[in-house]
């Protein structure tokens, strides 16, 4: 599975790059404004829900609980920094899924316990995509955790995250990592479309 | 003869189940998973809710379901 990132560059906006990673092949969008309120996301978040049921894409929305329910996306990512899993599945209920950032075996657990329906875990290598960093896990890293996941019993996807590029994806998938998250890379190739379409075949063969 | 003839083993988010469902959307009913907030993929590649019903599915798929407590 290929979540991508919203990103925005001089030459694509945040919308431009949900777009092309839809035409790309990717099936799975996740809006990213980090900075922005919520008032400047919700019109970017509208046409990116329409897009995305065009498409027949999942869409979740980063941080913003209370937007995610007003427009009905299917789920919401919620980072380190941001609401509690617990308090957001108390807000949403069980129709939304909930995504969490995990650097740790014990921020899974902790996820998990709280109602989590997947799991964003990095960062694989170090990126500029996020300032506030976090250790970075690498193979070894990714494997220790899904052994450790797996000696719990706990069965819920984990997204790879963090300065991934089309290299890395069959060795991170081969941890037993359940899919790949993308932000950067994909905008910064001269064509955009044609490589999600190549970063997404990668991902579905592996 | 026993009615497991027509299970078809498959794995659910890394776990073994047998399953009689057909499609996509069979499983989603058999799993009773909720009418929204859900992603499944098969093989690692995301079915679109509109293609369940058309998703067969295929002994020894490698099924992700997104929904925590899924497939227990």
């Amino acid at each position: 599975m290929l979540q991508f990132i919203s990103h925005y560059t001089d030459k694509y906006s945040y919308l431009d790059s949900i777009r092309l990673a839809l035409q790309g092949g990717c099936r799975w969008i996740q809006l990213r404004m980090k900075d922005a309120t919520d008032d400047e996301v919700r019109p970017v978040a509208i046409e990116a829900q329409k897009l995305c049921k065009q498409y027949g894409a999942t869409f979740i929305i980063d941080d913003r609980v209370a937007l995610v329910k007003e427009l009905q996306a299917d789920g919401v990512h919620l980072g380190k920094n941001d609401m509690p899993i617990a308090e957001a599945r108390r807000l949403l209920g069980p129709d939304y899924i909930i995504g969490g950032t995990a650097n740790t075996i014990w921020d899974v657990k902790a996820h998990y316990a709280a109602g989590a329906d997947y799991i964003g875990c990095g960062p694989f290598r170090f990126t500029t995509t996020k300032q506030k960093l976090s250790p970075v896990l690498g193979l070894d890293g990714y494997r220790r955790i899904i052994i450790e996941m797996r000696a719990a019993h706990i069965d819920i996807p984990i997204v790879a995250i963090g300065g991934i590029t089309k290299d890395d994806i069959p060795a991170i998938l081969a941890t037993g990592i359940t899919g790949i998250a993308l932000s950067g890379t994909v905008l910064r190739a001269a064509n955009p479309i044609d490589e999600m379409k190549h970063l997404t075949n990668i991902v579905n063969h592996e | 003869m026993p009615s497991e003839e027509c299970n078809m083993k498959v794995r659910i988010n890394n776990k073994q189940h047998e399953t009689q469902a057909k499609t996509v959307s069979e499983l989603a009913a058999q799993l009773q998973l909720p009418a929204k907030g859900v992603a499944i993929a098969i093989d690692n590649e995301l079915k679109p809710r509109t293609t369940w019903d058309d998703t067969i599915l295929q002994e020894g798929a490698t099924i992700t379901i997104i929904k925590a407590a899924c497939g227990g």
